[in-house]
């Protein structure tokens, strides 16, 4: 019986979901992205990423520390980048300023946490949520618990190989990809104004 | 820590949580603070679960503030009631297994020295009396005996407190704890002059009822470890939890006991270490 | 020493022109290590492996390793690796025997930790009683840490995959620790001529900011970071948090395929897949096989062979495929538990097909007469 492959689709999952790579979803290679599990051209994500922010009740951004701090050259101009998407799209920013265990309890109007990101979403009522600079593992370990518990819609827009636990994840991602979003967005928003 | 590296990026001042901002804007990095002037500048330690009046808390916090070079100092600690406190230090640190704190805090040192070999990056090992003088003591001491260039400081509470109280090696004869029923029967490790003995270049034992004295020891031991050899600081951290202290009594408590001569307050300095005290003290 | 210059790994293990030279196990890892543009060794002494990490301390003192250093036990020396991974040093050690057992502690610790630190593992019988003879145990124990662990057949197989072993450590996505097992005594004092890589080439750089995970140096964000924390207390209620890191080290495994696929050119080699016997085996137990195999072959017998250099991530589909179509599958093996067995019986179809042996162990060589018998008997 070989493993059919996996979904990674929108929860709540249940108690425990299984990391997708466990079930057969592997990760893009250079110049492909990801969605639902399955491997896709970088231009159909960008295009579903757009899609998901522009009708998404509550779109919320969760930058993680590398992208919240300005600690080496690159990061500033991606910073701006963010936060002119999170503007054309109307998304609240929410950070994770970093991954430590909260004491005694996080604030989830103000902050997201990997150790328990769905509380943040449960008291945001987020739809959509997308994820920028965090590290790899970090994000990982959020992405799941999110699944399992929250019917929240993720992209992770990751600057190495990309999330697999994520709804659609995007690998190699820098400030082009951000700009490119953007345009996207304002199309969409365009498209829909006019309609 | 690269000049200016904590800096919230353009367009996230608004959405950083205050703990953050107040890091960046009145953090002790490249300030040269000491302990005079607490209460002035935005601490390394946030919101922690330990016991009020927790001796180890208040030792955590004078040392912290004590580091000559926060901006270039990784902590190692190990598990126990510290490893509570150390997810809020804004410091990177590791938490070892137990008891092989010193031997992660080697690779952790060795390692840095090789990749920033003109950088000085202070690696101090802070851990518990368990840690240190039990299951630790043989990886402790080698660390000692093989000169290397690391401050291992212990927060003694004279208990295992994190896992309910129970005796350890640094608890004093006769104290009844968990595991000593009938009374601990073996004394009180002697530890300032073991570590003396294993190569220590500078070694104190200290507590935070007299801080000024506290923050010296530390500070002095972290710059003797950087060229001297291996340093060691002892400071008495009671549990007024397992020891059933008024927490508002810990500090009273530690007074009492070195008036009994129940806690002895040592320097132990090699001439080499001295000479190099020397120049610096002058200098400053 | 002489000047080495980095070349693209695709380069070095698939283009680069190699000489052959007659050289123990032990001097098999030096070479290795000669190319790896290792940062840091630290060693303890354990027989079979002493003689390796002697020989790496060598290198250490012509220039080709950075920092070495002997510990002073191997839970000790396992933990200060961890540190200097912490802190972005490309590190290696060796180790086998009661000094895995000893060291035990740190290896589901190094995984956990998302550490791309590279262990060689000389095998040899645990206590009690002692010997220090070869016997692959020892594997069964880690067969949970989380580590990726690679079986060399011979010292081919050893000085290729620790070379390799970095460059897939290392990937972002993967980032876990990786075991090079040796069969102990049978690899690391036989002599056999080695293909080496050219000595003036040696592997990129480790950046360490390419980890998953922040590292230890103050240099990179975020600052109020501990690896790795009581997660069960972050709002009292991160027991899921604990469950979701496990899933991501398994995860991490499973992502290494691809990268063991690129390298090593897959997690299995055959020769005669199609054949109605199959022997499959890893380490030293290939190479009986091969010399049972060829007998049994010229006797007429239709018999091919599995040789499995992954054991984790274990080639679970492949197996499950090309065991299929056989009528009887022989699992030689060098331990008493017959662990290999156990993971393909969770994998075949049709367990019963396994043959459960034949196995020796304690230190004990295994004839190749022993798994010519279990072919030659799995034919009626």
């Amino acid at each position: 019986m070989k493993t059919a492959t996996y979904k990674v689709v929108v929860g709540p999952e249940g108690y425990l979901p299984p990391a997708a790579a466990t079930r057969g979803v592997t990760l893009p290679d250079t110049g492909q992205a990801i969605m639902e599990g399955a491997l896709v051209d970088v231009d159909a994500a960008m295009s579903a990423i757009a899609q998901k922010l522009v009708s998404a009740k509550n779109p919320v951004f969760f930058p993680g520390p590398l992208i919240l701090w300005d600690w080496k050259p690159g990061v500033a101009e991606k910073a701006i980048a963010l936060k002119s998407l999170a503007e054309v799209v109307g998304a609240k920013i929410i950070p994770m300023p970093d991954y430590r265990p909260k004491y005694p309890m996080i604030n989830p109007a103000i902050e997201v946490n990997p150790n328990h990101p769905n509380l943040t979403i449960w008291h945001n009522k987020i739809d959509v949520c997308l994820f920028i600079g965090v590290h790899c593992h970090y994000a990982n370990v959020a992405l799941k618990i999110i699944r399992g518990g929250t019917d929240c819609y993720t992209v992770a827009l990751c600057a190495e190989a990309g999330h697999e636990d994520a709804m659609i994840s995007l690998r190699d991602s820098g400030i082009c990809e951000l700009q490119r979003l953007r345009e996207l967005v304002n199309e969409l928003k365009a498209g829909r104004a006019n309609d | 820590m690269k000049t200016g590296m904590l800096r919230i990026s353009p367009g996230f001042d608004d959405i950083m949580p205050s703990e953050y901002r107040e890091l960046v804007d009145n953090g002790p990095y490249g300030q040269g603070y000491a302990i005079k002037d607490l209460g002035s500048f935005k601490e390394l330690l946030e919101e922690h679960p330990l016991c009020a009046g927790c001796g180890l808390a208040l030792a955590l916090r004078l040392t912290l503030a004590s580091l000559p070079a926060p901006e270039d100092t990784v902590v190692v600690g190990s598990t126990g009631c510290s490893a509570l406190a150390f997810p809020q230090v804004a410091l990177h640190n590791i938490h070892s297994l137990f008891g092989n704190q010193n031997a992660v805090a080697t690779g952790l040192k060795r390692a840095l020295r090789l990749r920033f070999p003109d950088k000085v990056k202070d690696v101090v090992v802070i851990a518990g009396d368990g840690a240190i003088a039990d299951i630790g003591l043989d990886m402790v001491m080698q660390s000692w005996l093989r000169r290397e260039n690391l401050t291992t400081i212990m927060l003694d509470n004279e208990a295992y407190a994190n896992t309910g109280g129970q005796e350890s090696g640094m608890s004093v004869q006769g104290a009844v704890l968990n595991m000593a029923p009938k009374g601990k029967n073996f004394p009180k490790l002697s530890l300032p002059e073991i570590a003396q003995a294993s190569g220590c270049a500078y070694v104190a034992s200290v507590s935070p009822a007299k801080p000024k004295q506290l923050s010296k020891a530390v500070r002095r031991a972290i710059l003797v470890a950087r060229d001297t050899g291996p340093t060691y600081v002892q400071i008495y951290s009671p549990c007024p939890t397992n020891y059933k202290i008024n927490s508002k009594e810990t500090i009273s408590y530690i007074k009492w006991r070195e008036r009994e001569g129940l806690y002895k307050t040592t320097e132990l300095i090699s001439q080499q270490a001295q000479a190099f005290l020397d120049t610096i003290e002058e200098k400053s | 020493m002489i000047e080495q210059k980095i070349v693209d790994p695709d380069f070095l293990f698939f283009e680069a022109l190699r000489t052959s030279e007659y050289i123990t196990g032990s001097e098999a890892v030096r070479e290795a290590i000669k190319r790896a543009n290792l940062d840091m060794a630290i060693a303890y002494p354990i027989t079979p492996q002493s003689e390796s990490m002697h020989l790496v301390g060598d290198l250490y003192a012509e220039g080709y390793v950075k920092e070495y250093y002997r510990g002073e036990n191997e839970f000790a020396v396992m933990s200060a690796v961890a540190g200097a991974s912490m802190g972005g040093a490309r590190v290696f050690t060796a180790t086998g025997g009661p000094g895995t057992m000893r060291a035990f502690e740190m290896f589901p610790t190094w995984s956990g930790a998302r550490l791309p630190i590279v262990c060689a593992f000389m095998t040899r019988g645990i206590n009690s009683p002692l010997t220090i003879q070869p016997d692959n145990i020892e594997m069964a124990f880690l067969l949970e840490t989380g580590m990726i662990m690679l079986h060399a057949e011979g010292s081919q197989d050893l000085h290729d995959m620790i070379l390799m072993a970095f460059m897939v450590a290392e990937k972002t996505d993967v980032h876990i620790p990786v075991g090079v097992f040796v069969d102990g005594f049978f690899v690391t004092h036989t002599r056999t001529n080695v293909n080496l890589f050219p000595e003036d080439c040696k592997l990129p750089t480790y950046n360490p900011y390419d980890s998953p995970v922040p590292v230890m140096d103050m240099e990179n964000v975020p600052i109020r970071q501990m690896r790795d924390p009581f997660v069960m207390k972050s709002n009292f209620i991160s027991y899921a948090a604990h469950a979701s890191w496990q899933q991501e080290v398994d995860a991490a495994m499973e992502r290494s395929r691809k990268y063991l696929l690129h390298y090593l050119g897959g997690l299995i080699e055959t020769e005669h897949e199609d054949a109605d016997i199959l022997v499959v085996a890893s380490g030293t137990a290939v190479s009986q096989s091969r010399e049972a195999i060829r007998v049994a072959r010229d006797e007429g017998i239709h018999v091919g062979l599995i040789k499995i250099k992954s054991i984790r991530p274990f080639p679970r589909e492949e197996l499950r495929a090309l065991t299929s179509r056989a009528q009887a599958v022989v699992v030689p093996e060098f331990n008493r538990t017959g662990w290999l067995a156990r993971e393909l019986c969770n994998v075949i179809n049709e367990p019963r097909k396994v043959v459960q042996g034949p196995r020796v162990f304690g230190g004990m060589t295994m004839p190749p007469e022993l798994i010519l018998e279990e072919i030659r008997r799995s034919t009626r």
